[in-house]
This record gives structure tokens, C-alpha cells and sequence, in this order.
């Protein structure tokens, strides 16, 4: 079954003068994929990935995940969608400085208010330990290194189970053995938990290892 | 709904961390909206004190509702009457030369005692005389009374300050005197004082007490005397009575129940919300007064609160971008930052009440002495519930406000521009 699927998606931007972005984009992903999307900047690589996301909804064309339509959509209804159902990646980390990694890790989970605080915590841990961060845990995000950081990034990312996690460059400000273990995580949820992953990268090794590659180049899909 | 309520919880919890964050900005801001509602309670309090203390003082000495008869002009003379439809001149005409007494003024009492709305209703009758001692001739009022009535209605006996009061009752030819008049004559108790009426009989009166109710107006025209030396002064019958006071349970009723006897007995009338027209209208302005000082006040704590918000919308941009891709709507992040906002109106608002109240009641034991109101030694403050739900109310809907503006923009915000640099 398709876990993701894209029809004839068409993106512009009216800023500063109206142009096509993205031109009758339309593929699948099954789950547990694991496809790296590649292109020239400028080539729409990364507003296809935000669309994706559900945090964009300004766009013509049908984006289907889990058999869902995203188009048309509440504001609060995708909200709580992404809660439950994406996990994301930046390239600049992006957690809150004044919690604790053990917080950041826990907002998502305590958004979903599936589980009691103390599930959830237990949970976090894992998370942070799997990623060998869980000496950080009750330590300031802010005090943390930059490739500490991206790991409780991660760890935040994957806290609800998510059925897609994406990542915009999540290796782009990372050292490479900071990168290899990131890859090997992610190569590893898509393997063993059957979570798609979907990576917006210019890292051409990166995206080599990959199950699949999306290349991109002005807003058409040329390959994969 | 138990959904929303860990949403709620949720999102307090982190508008509580952003403002450890910041808790010197934070705690500004809080102590600027406790000033403005420490201004407003301690200003509404000592104010309306001040307002009620006067009105006592006035209402005390005033009835609820007077019912008198006037000196008026026939509005048709007996020409008019005889051949009506044709022009009558008639040139200055006079007054009609009529007695001032309410005709069956003793019925009109007892009906008036046994109304379920009147608290008390007393005669009077009340003439101009001039008092004579020696060289010294002064103009001034003399009030025949019941003093037993006059008591319940106006506490005259408490006002007494030298002889007693219920001399007057028992001895004819005995009055008591403003106090502002007495110094005038140069009397005291006992001294004798020579009345003289507007139709010219003397009479020698004895000063059985001397009385200060603070109200100048009074205490430097006015004596009281019993109804029947007043009447002996006259030369008028027993039943002769010149005005009726009544005091009322609720004297708000004192208008409606003032039109409703005028018509009834054809008497002229007046209530203390005609007498005391110009009292209460500065009561009105001085509250107004109030309300502006406060308002302003909040609104310069509500710009404190805006300020701050929008600097933190503009620093947690990215933040808020996080926020909206793991999941929060733009309703909940409106949450965060309208809870802060709130948070720092009710601890404002709250703090405030408090030390409004304490400088108030501190206010209130600082010792008064004045000339003109004499029955007051402390300054007066008015405590009452009111103000502080006012002042608690005033403290929430201007930080509300203020805190709605930058929290629509944060919900608003778009985190794909701030997401992708």
C-alpha cells in the first residue's frame, strides 16, 4: 500500500513576480521507504518537502498520506495530524532553549496526550539513549552542542511513532561521523519499524545509500 | 474536553517557562498593572468616602421628602373666570394674601406614620425672626418641632454639644441655638435672647442647648424650639404646621412618593434629589475623575504588556515555527502567549486589590480635624466589594487586550518562511 501519494502537484509564488515553482509533480512512496530528495537549490526540492509536511496547504493538486486528503483541511485538523503522524527534521536543529532536552523531546507527546506524563517520559528516555544523548537529558537545550542538539532533534521527531519522518538537510550541519550515525538511524527505522523517511539533501553519498532518489530540477521530477 | 484540558495545561506550562525566562520583564510589567489598580482602588475608595461623608452629613440634616405649601400667583384671575375667551389685563397683580399651612396637616401624619414605606414622618412649622441681644440683631430661622420625631429622623439630639435636648419639649420659650449663631450673639446656656417675628410681637426666649451639626448654613441661621412655643410666637392655632419631613427605608423612592403625595394632598413638595441636585452631579464628575486617572493608568501597564509580547513574538519566532510543525495549532499557540498575558493581568490585578485595600485602610486611620465637618476625626475611606471587582475586572480586560494583538500575530505567523531562512 502507498503510504504517500502525489498527483499533479502545481506550487507558485506570487513573490516578488508569480512563477511555477512546482510543475505537475506526481509520484508514490510505500512504507518504510527510505527516499532522498535531490536538485540544484531553486529547484523545489525543499517546497515539495514542505508541502508535504501538511504545513504548507497553498497549492493546487492532491497530496494523499495514509490514504488521507491533505487538501482543504482545518488549520487545526493538519495540526494535529503532523502531531500524530510526521516527525521533522531541520537542518538548524530548532529546539526550544529554555527546556531541557527531556522537554523538547516530550512536547510532542504530551500534545498528543495519549499517554500519562510518566509513559511518556520513560519513552523520551529511550529515545535519548538510543541516541546516546541521554547524559544531556536534563540539561538546557541551549547548553548543548550543535550535533547534540540535532540528535534530540531526532529524538523529538520520532517521540509519537510517527508514520513518515522528514528531514530538510538533517545531516547539513553535521560532521561525518555525526551524519554516518544519523544515516545509520534512519536507515534503521525505515528497515526495522517500516517508517518512511523522506530527506531533502545535497549530500550526494547520502542520498546515493538511500532506498530511492527523488532528483529534482525546476519543479519537474526528473528522476526516480 | 479532557482533551482540551491538557491542551490548556499544556500550553500554560510553557508560557510559564518562557516567563521564568524573562522574569524581570515579566515582573515589570505585573507591577504596572498593580499600580494602575492600586491607583484605582485607593482614589475610588478615598473618593467615594469623601462623597458619602458629605451626602451623610447633608442627608442627615435633610428629609427623605418635604411636603410645604408655597406663596404662589394665581394663574387665572377672577376676571378671567367671569368672561372667559376675552383678553383681561390685569397689572401687578399681588400675591394672594394665604395662609402657610397644609390644610389637615395632623390626618396627612398619621396616614404617612402608618405607610409601610416611611421609616418616620414629622411636623413643623417654621418662621423668619430676627434675634435681639443688646445692640445685636441677627436674622434667622426658627424650626418648631416635635423633638421626639426630629430625633428619629435627623439624630438632633446627638448634635447637641452644650445643655440638653429635651429641655426644649418640657419648657415653652426655650430654644436651641446653632452654635455659629450663638458665638454671633455671644450667648450660652441660660442666657436670655429677644425674638422678634415679621409682624413685629417680641418675645423673650431661654437658650436651653446649643447644638453643631456642620453644616455652616445651619448652625448660623437656624434654632430649634418646640412646635407649640413656635406657634405661641405666631399666634397661630394648634393645628397650624408649615412643613412635613418624612424619611423613607429606601430613599430612592423619595421622588415617585413625593409626586404621589403632591398630587394627592395638593401640597408643593421636594426631595432630596432635587434639594441636593448640585451634590450629587459633583459626585458624578468626581467618580468620572476616577475612572479616567485608573483608565489611563491601565492603558500605559497595557502598552508595558503589548510591548513585551510582541518583542518575545519577534524573538520566539523560530520557536513558534517548531511548535506549529510538531503539532500545535495556531489556536494553541495563541494559547501560550494570551496565557501569559493573563497570567500577568490576574497576579497584577490581584496585587493591586491588595495593596489598594492596605493603603486605603491605611488612608482611612490618618487623623482628620476640620472646622466644617465636624463629626469626622479620621479621613473617611469607603471599603466596599464593588471597587475591587470593578478594579479586578478594569486589570483583566486591559491586559486581555493588550495581550490579543501580539498573540493573533504569533497565530498567524507562517513557519514555512521563518523554517526555511
Amino acid at each position: 500500500m502507498n503510504l504517500l501519494e502525489v498527483a499533479n502537484l502545481n506550487k507558485y509564488f506570487s513573490e516578488p513576480v508569480r512563477n511555477q515553482v512546482l510543475n505537475n509533480v506526481g509520484f508514490q512512496v510505500e512504507a518504510g521507504e527510505f527516499v532522498a530528495i535531490t536538485g540544484k537549490s531553486g529547484s523545489g526540492k525543499s517546497t515539495l518537502l514542505y508541502l508535504l509536511s501538511t504545513m504548507d496547504t497553498d497549492f493546487d493538486g492532491s497530496i494523499r498520506i495514509n490514504g488521507e486528503q491533505m487538501k482543504g483541511k482545518t488549520n487545526r485538523w493538519l495540526a494535529a495530524f503532523r502531531n500524530r503522524h510526521i516527525g521533522f527534521v531541520f537542518q538548524f536543529h530548532y529546539l526550544l532553549p529554555e527546556f531541557t532536552s527531556l522537554e523538547n523531546v516530550m512536547l510532542p507527546a504530551r500534545k498528543l496526550g495519549a499517554f500519562p506524563a510518566d509513559r511518556i517520559e520513560q519513552r523520551a528516555m529511550d529515545l535519548l539513549r538510543l541516541l546516546d544523548v541521554d547524559s544531556q537529558a536534563t540539561k538546557r537545550a541551549a547548553l548543548l552542542s550543535g550535533g547534540q542538539q540535532q540528535r534530540v532533534a531526532i529524538a523529538r521527531a520520532l517521540i509519537n511513532d510517527p508514520l513518515i519522518v522528514m528531514g530538510d538537510e538533517p545531516t547539513g550541519n553535521l560532521d561525518s561521523a555525526n551524519s554516518a550515525t544519523v544515516f545509520n538511524l534512519f536507515r534503521e527505522l525505515a528497515k526495522e519499524r517500516q517508517q518512511t523517511v523522506l530527506v531533502v539533501t545535497h549530500d550526494d553519498d547520502f542520498a546515493r545509500r538511500a532506498d530511492r532518489r527523488i532528483h529534482m530540477a525546476d519543479g519537474k521530477i526528473v528522476e526516480g | 474536553m479532557k482533551r482540551r484540558l491538557t491542551n490548556i495545561v499544556l500550553s500554560a506550562s510553557i508560557a510559564v517557562t518562557y516567563m521564568k525566562a524573562r522574569l524581570r520583564q515579566t515582573l515589570v510589567a505585573t507591577v504596572g498593572v498593580a499600580f494602575g489598580i492600586t491607583v484605582f482602588i485607593f482614589m475610588v475608595s478615598f473618593i467615594q468616602g469623601t462623597n458619602e461623608y458629605t451626602q451623610d452629613v447633608v442627608f442627615q440634616q435633610s428629609p427623605h421628602l418635604r411636603l410645604y405649601n408655597e406663596v404662589q400667583l394665581a394663574d387665572q384671575s377672577l376676571l378671567d373666570r367671569h368672561f372667559p375667551g376675552d383678553v383681561n389685563l390685569v397689572h401687578h397683580q399681588k400675591p394672594k394674601d394665604i395662609l402657610l399651612n397644609l390644610k389637615d396637616v395632623n390626618q396627612v401624619l398619621d396616614i404617612l406614620q402608618a405607610d409601610r414605606r416611611v421609616q418616620a414622618a414629622s411636623g413643623a412649622v417654621t418662621t423668619q425672626v430676627f434675634f435681639r441681644l443688646g445692640s445685636s440683631s441677627l436674622n434667622g430661622k426658627i424650626n418648631g418641632i416635635d423633638p421626639g420625631m426630629e430625633d428619629k429622623l435627623f439624630d438632633l439630639s446627638g448634635k447637641v454639644i452644650e445643655g440638653s435636648y429635651s429641655e426644649i419639649s418640657v419648657k415653652t420659650n426655650s430654644i436651641l441655638m446653632g452654635v455659629g449663631l450663638a458665638r454671633q450673639l455671644n450667648v450660652k446656656t441660660g442666657d436670655q435672647v429677644l425674638i422678634t417675628t415679621e409682624k413685629g410681637g417680641n418675645f423673650p426666649v431661654i437658650v436651653a442647648g446649643i447644638f453643631k451639626t456642620g453644616l455652616t448654613d445651619i448652625d448660623k441661621l437656624q434654632c430649634y424650639a418646640s412646635i407649640k412655643t413656635v406657634q405661641k410666637l405666631l399666634g397661630v392655632p394648634a393645628s397650624y404646621l408649615t412643613e412635613v419631613k418624612v424619611k423613607l427605608f429606601d430613599k430612592e423612592l423619595a421622588p415617585e412618593m413625593s409626586r404621589e403625595l403632591q398630587a394627592r394632598y395638593n401640597y408643593q413638595g421636594s426631595d432630596w434629589k432635587k434639594d441636593n441636585a448640585s451634590l450629587l452631579e459633583g459626585d458624578v464628575l468626581r467618580r468620572m475623575i476616577v475612572y479616567g486617572v485608573a483608565g489611563t493608568i491601565l492603558l500605559v501597564a497595557g502598552f508595558g504588556i503589548f510591548n513585551i509580547l510582541t518583542m518575545m513574538i519577534y524573538e520566539k519566532m523560530k520557536e513558534i515555527a517548531i511548535l506549529k510543525a510538531t503539532g500545535f495549532s495556531d489556536s494553541d499557540v495563541r494559547g501560550i502567549f494570551l496565557t501569559q498575558a493573563l497570567v500577568i493581568g490576574a497576579v497584577g490585578a490581584v496585587m493591586g486589590l491588595v495593596f489598594g485595600f492596605l493603603i486605603s485602610y491605611a488612608v482611612s486611620k490618618v487623623p482628620f480635624h476640620s472646622d466644617v465637618m465636624i463629626t469626622l476625626d479620621h479621613l473617611p475611606v469607603s471599603f466596599k466589594l464593588v471597587y475591587y471587582v470593578t478594579g479586578f475586572t478594569f486589570g483583566i480586560l486591559t491586559t486581555a487586550l493588550s495581550g490579543y494583538l501580539p498573540s493573533r500575530k504569533a497565530a498567524k505567523m507562517d513557519p514555512i518562511s521563518i523554517l526555511r531562512g
